[in-house]
């Protein structure tokens, strides 16, 4: 009578889910300026450096390792926070997208498709990056490194790149608004 | 209760008939032709089982079988429609291929819990055929309800907005489903008299799914209302530039 208990707990949670899911999935409408407003500007500069690879290793090298330990972490952990601002950031660029898509000009809404395509990826990888740092927080040896740098770093480079452009159309469609 | 157990045999089936006119209605034939193959093959399952039910010339073995048949067939068809709901989700292509791993091994994990716990449930020395109607229905369910949420879950985190029929669609079959799996593991454990009151919940629950799906299909789609400027065209391909950049690996 166990597993039949356990299943009926397990179906029910699952309905609760996809209703709590389901809500507010609609397409909704909205103050596209407002939403503008909403893009959060980043220090791109700092992004850039607390991902480095060679600061990374010069810090190992200069400091004793519980001090590189502990600067590590918080390293990583404002990291996280860039990551999650760019995704949020991508979060807004979909409804700015989505809005963009109806736009009677074939061309707009040709390239807010692929807008769209890009943002949707940029999030995907957002929340494939952010587990990585903080399996990197737990597991602070080098084994994480080549996985978090090889695979990442390139990307998080580039973000670096899309979120200084996102700075700067913020606050361009904030004096235009 | 006769009468109950008739009424949810019957009327899912023929509000199904609505549903399949709703389809062609907003021409989503083309968009959900394993929706439409689905619908279409649940009314001609139900005609031959209450066929088969009503002629004395078939036996319950013969009965039994067409019926587990059928529900092979029937989840062939939902699989089907999964797979159409993933494509009209993630219209991106390279997002659809990011994610079809994910979803691929989530289909495995579920598919070796649910041929388990339908194992561990099957009553022994009980109907062989019966016991696989069983199996089969649990371990589907149990897929189908994972898929579906983790569908819904990267909807969610990715902020993708879903058209209205396609939401209906999903809704429809996630809670048709999560409540075969509530309900299912009942069955076998509290013997075929008791479990009459298991199918009527079942039932019920695909009542509700089909009304589900005709509320999303004849409700008029609102169109989403934006004010303000948004993005201009130069905008965008400054977005889709640096963008691209960015998620190129």
């Amino acid at each position: 009578m166990m597993i039949p208990l356990i299943f009926a707990v397990l179906g029910l949670l699952a309905l609760a889910l996809m209703l709590y899911f389901a809500k507010g999935r609609r397409r909704n409408g909205g103050d596209l300026d407002q939403l503008a407003l909403q893009l959060k500007p980043i220090d791109i500069n700092a992004f850039r450096n607390l991902i480095d690879e060679r600061e990374e290793e010069f810090l190992r090298r200069n400091l004793p390792s519980s001090e590189f330990r502990s600067i590590q972490r918080k390293r990583k952990l404002a990291a996280v926070d860039y990551i999650w601002c760019a995704a949020q950031n991508a979060a807004i660029l979909i409804r700015l997208g989505e809005a963009a898509k109806q736009d009677p000009d074939p061309a707009v809404s040709a390239a807010a498709d692929k807008l769209l395509d890009n943002a949707l990826r940029l999030r995907l990888y957002a929340f494939q990056v952010v587990p990585r740092l903080y399996l990197g927080l737990l597991f602070p040896g080098a084994s994480l490194a080549p996985y978090f740098v090889a695979d990442s770093y390139d990307a998080i480079n580039r973000q670096a790149v899309m979120l200084g452009c996102l700075q700067h159309s913020a606050r361009e469609m904030s004096s235009a608004s | 209760m006769f009468f109950l157990r008739y009424y949810f045999w019957i009327a899912p089936h023929v509000l199904l008939g609505i549903v399949l006119i709703g389809l062609n209605r907003r021409r989503l034939l083309s968009q959900l032709p394993f929706f439409f193959s689905y619908s279409a093959f649940e009314i001609v399952r139900f005609a031959a089982l209450l066929t088969i039910n009503l002629l004395p010339s078939f036996s319950k073995g013969q009965y039994h079988w067409i019926l587990v048949l059928g529900l092979g067939a029937s989840i062939l068809l939902q699989f089907g429609v999964i797979y159409e709901l993933t494509s009209e989700l993630f219209v991106s292509r390279s997002l659809a291929t990011a994610l079809n791993p994910v979803l691929r091994w989530t289909a495995a994990a579920l598919l070796l819990v649910g041929t388990a716990v339908s194992a561990r449930l099957a009553v022994l020395g009980g109907d062989r055929v019966v016991n696989l109607f069983h199996l089969l229905d649990l371990s589907s369910s149990v897929i189908l309800t994972g898929l579906l949420l983790v569908l819904f879950l990267f909807t969610r985190v990715l902020q993708i907005s879903w058209r209205s029929p396609v939401v209906g669609v999903a809704l429809g079959f996630g809670i048709f489903a999560a409540v075969d799996v509530a309900t299912a593991g009942f069955h076998p454990a509290i013997g075929s008299n008791a479990s009459i009151t298991v199918d009527l919940f079942q039932m019920a629950a695909y009542h509700v799914c089909v009304l589900v799906w005709i509320t999303y299909l004849f409700l008029p789609e609102k169109a989403p209302v934006f004010i303000g400027r948004g993005l201009q065209e130069q905008d965008i391909e400054l977005w889709n530039q640096e963008l691209q950049k960015m998620v190129q690996r």
